[in-house]
C-alpha cells in the first residue's frame, strides 16, 4: 500500500511524484515503457558522423512502424528508442479526420524530446471561455497559478526575459540567451511598423546559469550543443530523468515501476474512492494491481482518458469520474504547421557561434492589441534568423570546385517563423474506446475524432497572411509561406480531456484538480485543461501538478480524502 | 542501446573476418573483395565506380578533401544496405547503370565533368526523385563526415557558449552543423 500512485513519468508525473514525495508521501510512479538511464541511454556525445546512418531510420522501418513518429523533425537513430512504434500502438481515427499522434512511452516521456518552450498562461487565457463561451469556464484564475509558476519555474530553471506583457507574464528567469544581431534588427522592423507587436527572446526549460539547487541535481548549465532531443547528459534542459525524479527519489520515499502499462483505476464502491489501479505487465501481460491513498492520472492527454474510460464498474459504467459524460471530450491540441520563411536582408560579415537551442517568440497579440472580427483568441510565432549552411546547396544546381566553394561560406541570413494558435474546446472532439478493436495487452484501442473548427481554421489563415506580411514587411525575398496540413496533433499539446470547471454535470475536475466525482483521484497532466491559450503549455502542466499534489497531500493531512 | 539497432559498416566487416577465421580459414590468401572492398557492397563493381565518381565530381578535392577522401562513395553503399527501401535501391541502381549505358565511364576526366553539369541541371529542371536525393545524400554524407565538417567546414561538438554576433573574414567557413 502506497500513499500516493502516479500515472505516467513524464512532464506531469515527474512533478508530482517529486512534490508528493517531498511532502512524505510513500510514492510509486507507474511507467508503461521501458526504463530509460539518464545519460548513459543517450546519444549526445556523438558527433554527425558517428550517428548511425546519419541519423536516418530505414526508410521501409519508418514507413512500417513509425509513419506518424517520423513526422517529427526530432525522429532520427540517435533517438529512435524514445519514439512509440506506431504499428505496435495502434489507435483509430474517424474517417476523414486525421490526427497525427506523437508519442513516447518510456521513464521521463515526452520530457525528453519536447522543444523546451515555456510559457505562462496569462488572466486572460484563464478568463477567455467565460468570456466568449467556448468551453467550461476555468475554476482557477490566474492569481491561482502565479505562485505555483514561480515554484516550478525556480526549480525547473527556466531561460527568459522580462517584459511586462499582460498576455505573457514573467516569471522567475535565470538569465535570456542573446538575440543575433539579424533577429534584433527584425525586432526593430516589426515593432517600428507594428507598435504593439513585439519580439522577444524565447523562454525555454535551460539552465542558462545553473544555480546551486540544480547542481545539487547533477544538472550544469547549457553548452550551446542543440542536442536536446537525443537527450543531455548534463541535465542543461528539464525533463523528469534531468530534474524532478531524481529530486523524488532523494527522498527515500519515490518507487518506480516501468512496463506497466495502466488498465484502469479500482473503485471501491464502499468508501466511494478509488483504491488503486490495475496494471498489465507489458512484457509478460501478467495482471496485477497496486493500491494507494490517493492516485494521480499524468498518462498525458488522451492516455489518461483512455484510463478513465475503461476504468468501468456499476457505479461508473461509462468511465470512472464520468458522469459528466466530459471524459474524453473537448480534445485540443495547438494549431501548428504553419510555418514560412525567407532570406533577410543582413551583414554578410557577422555570424554566430554555438547552436542555441532556442529561438524568437513573438507573442500572441491578435485580439490582445490587435482586435481580430473574423476569430476569437490568438496565436503566436517562434522562429529564428540564422545564417544557411551547406544544405542550401541541395537543391541548387551545380558541380565542381566553383560549387563547392559557393558552399563552403555561410549562406545568407535565413528569417524562418511558425504560429502556434489557439484550438477552442469543442464538445465533439473527443476520445473514445473502440467499441471491439483492442491492443496487444487487450485494451480497447483509443478512437480520435477531432477536427478542426471553423474558428480554428479561419485562425490557420490568419496566421499565414500574418507570416506573408511580417516576412514582407521585414524586407524579405524568396519568400514561402507553407499550407497547413489540414488535420490535429503535430503541436504535440493534447489537452483537454478531463477539463477542469465549476459544473460538475458539465465537467471531469474541480479546481484542485480532484476529480468532482471520486474524491482521491487528481489528474494534472495536459487532460485538466479547460483551454490550452496560445503558448506551449509544459509550463503549465509542471504548475498544475505541484498545485495539485499540495492539495491531494492537504486533503489527506485533513482526513478528507 | 537502441531498439532494433542495425550494425554499424564496420561490425559487420569485422564480422566477416570472424566468421573466416571461425571455419578455419585464414585471411592470407583470401581475396581482398571478401574483406569488404566489394564483395559485401550494394552496388556493382561498375555501379560503385560511377556512383564513387559522379559524388567526387560534385564535391571535388580542391584544397580540402572532396568526397571519395571523405568515405562518401563507402557510406552511401552502406545507406542503400542499412538504409534504402527496396524501391529507392532499384531507383539508384538504375541512375547509376542509366549513367553507365551512355558512356560515363569511357570519357576523360573533362568529359566526365562536362557530363555531369548537364546531367545534374537535367535531372534537377525534372526534379528527378533518383538523382535529387542522391545529390542531396553526397551533400550530407560529404559535410557531416569527419573531413567535410572539419576539414572543409568547422565544426564544435560542445561549443560551450553562444556568441550571436560574432564578426567572421570573408573566407571563414560556415560551420557544419
Amino acid at each position: 500500500m502506497f500513499d500516493a500512485i502516479v500515472v505516467g513519468s513524464g512532464m506531469s508525473g515527474g512533478w508530482a511524484a517529486k512534490e508528493l514525495c517531498e511532502k512524505g508521501l510513500k510514492t510509486l510512479v507507474i511507467e508503461r515503457g521501458a526504463h530509460i538511464e539518464h545519460g548513459a541511454d543517450y546519444t549526445d556525445s556523438l558527433s554527425p558522423w558517428e550517428v548511425e546512418n546519419f541519423g536516418m531510420v530505414p526508410e521501409e522501418e519508418a514507413a512500417a512502424d513509425y509513419p506518424i513518429q517520423s513526422l517529427c523533425y526530432a525522429f532520427s537513430t540517435a533517438n529512435q528508442h524514445f519514439w512509440v512504434k506506431d504499428s505496435e500502438h495502434p489507435y483509430t481515427v474517424e474517417p476523414g479526420k486525421p490526427f497525427k499522434w506523437i508519442r513516447g512511452y518510456h521513464l521521463g516521456g515526452r520530457s525528453l524530446m519536447w522543444a523546451r518552450q515555456s510559457y505562462r498562461m496569462s488572466s486572460m487565457d484563464f478568463e477567455s471561455n467565460a468570456e466568449d463561451g467556448h468551453g467550461s469556464d476555468w475554476p482557477i484564475r490566474y492569481e491561482d497559478m502565479a505562485s505555483w509558476y514561480d515554484h516550478v519555474e525556480k526549480f525547473a530553471g527556466i531561460s527568459g526575459s522580462t517584459e511586462g506583457l499582460a498576455q505573457l507574464p514573467d516569471g522567475q528567469f535565470l538569465p535570456p540567451m542573446e538575440l543575433t544581431g539579424a533577429e534584433k534588427d527584425f525586432k526593430s522592423k516589426l515593432e517600428a511598423a507594428w507598435p504593439t507587436r513585439k519580439l522577444i527572446i524565447g523562454r525555454c526549460a535551460h539552465l542558462t546559469e545553473a544555480q546551486p539547487h540544480h547542481e545539487e541535481l547533477g544538472r550544469i548549465s547549457c553548452q550551446y550543443r542543440s542536442l536536446c532531443e537525443r537527450g543531455c547528459s548534463y541535465g542543461s534542459y528539464f525533463s523528469s530523468l534531468s530534474a524532478t525524479l531524481p529530486a523524488a527519489k532523494r527522498t527515500n520515499n519515490l518507487t518506480i515501476v516501468t512496463d506497466s502499462i495502466v488498465h484502469s483505476v479500482i473503485y471501491d464502491p464502499q468508501t466511494g474512492k478509488a483504491s488503486g489501479v490495475r496494471v498489465i505487465d507489458a512484457k509478460t501481460k501478467e495482471g496485477r494491481t497496486y493500491e494507494a491513498k490517493v492516485v494521480f492520472l499524468c498518462a498525458s492527454a488522451i492516455p489518461t482518458a483512455q484510463i478513465l474510460l475503461n476504468s468501468k464498474s456499476e457505479a461508473f459504467r461509462n468511465g470512472i469520474a464520468n458522469r459528466s459524460d466530459a471524459v474524453g471530450r473537448y480534445l485540443i491540441d495547438h494549431l501548428s504547421g504553419v510555418g514560412g520563411g525567407g532570406i533577410y536582408p543582413s551583414s554578410q560579415s557577422h555570424y554566430h557561434r554555438g547552436r542555441r537551442p532556442n529561438g524568437f517568440y513573438i507573442p500572441r497579440f491578435r485580439n490582445v492589441t490587435e482586435p481580430t472580427a473574423d476569430f476569437v483568441r490568438g496565436y503566436g510565432f517562434q522562429g529564428g534568423v540564422l545564417r544557411e549552411n551547406w544544405r542550401r546547396g541541395v537543391t541548387r544546381p551545380g558541380v565542381g570546385a566553383e560549387y563547392k566553394a559557393s558552399l563552403r561560406a555561410p549562406g545568407p541570413w535565413r528569417l524562418g517563423m511558425g504560429g502556434f494558435g489557439e484550438m477552442l474546446p469543442r464538445w465533439d472532439n473527443r476520445v473514445t474506446l473502440h467499441p471491439s478493436q483492442v491492443d496487444k495487452w487487450g485494451i480497447p484501442l483509443v478512437h480520435i475524432d477531432c477536427s478542426l473548427g471553423e474558428n480554428d481554421k479561419k485562425m490557420i489563415a490568419s496566421m499565414r497572411a500574418d507570416i506573408r506580411e511580417m516576412l514582407e514587411r521585414a524586407g524579405c525575398t524568396e519568400i514561402n509561406v507553407g499550407e497547413h496540413y489540414g488535420g490535429v496533433g503535430l503541436g504535440i499539446h493534447e489537452m483537454g480531456t478531463a477539463h477542469m470547471g465549476v459544473d460538475p454535470t458539465k465537467s471531469v475536475l474541480n479546481k484542485y484538480n480532484q476529480s468532482h466525482d471520486v474524491p482521491n483521484l487528481f489528474i494534472t497532466d495536459g487532460a485538466c485543461m479547460a483551454s490550452g491559450g496560445c503558448q506551449n503549455p509544459s509550463l503549465s502542466y509542471m504548475a498544475m501538478s505541484a498545485r495539485g499534489a499540495h492539495f491531494a497531500s492537504e486533503f489527506l493531512k485533513e482526513g478528507k480524502i | 542501446m537502441v531498439e532494433g539497432a542495425r550494425l554499424p559498416e564496420v561490425d559487420r566487416r569485422a564480422l566477416l573476418r570472424t566468421a573466416i577465421m571461425l571455419v578455419g580459414g585464414s585471411l592470407a590468401g583470401v581475396p581482398s573483395v571478401a574483406l569488404g572492398a566489394t564483395s559485401d557492397r550494394f552496388f556493382t563493381p561498375a555501379q560503385f565506380a560511377i556512383m564513387s565518381e559522379m559524388a567526387e565530381i560534385i564535391m571535388p578535392r580542391t584544397a580540402s578533401p572532396g568526397a571519395k577522401d571523405a568515405g562518401v562513395p563507402d557510406y552511401l553503399d552502406a545507406l542503400m544496405t542499412n538504409w534504402a527501401s527496396d524501391q529507392r535501391q532499384a531507383q539508384f541502381r538504375a541512375l547509376f547503370d542509366e549513367a553507365g549505358g551512355v558512356g560515363f565511364m569511357n570519357l576523360d576526366d573533362a568529359g566526365r565533368v562536362a557530363f555531369m553539369r548537364n546531367f545534374d541541371a537535367g535531372k534537377l529542371r525534372v526534379w528527378d526523385p533518383a538523382y535529387t536525393k542522391f545529390k542531396e545524400l553526397v551533400l550530407t554524407l560529404y559535410y557531416l563526415s569527419e573531413l567535410g565538417a572539419t576539414k572543409e567546414l568547422r565544426y564544435e561538438l560542445i561549443p560551450g557558449k553562444w556568441e550571436p554576433w560574432t564578426e567572421i573574414s570573408p573566407d571563414a567557413p560556415a560551420w557544419a552543423v
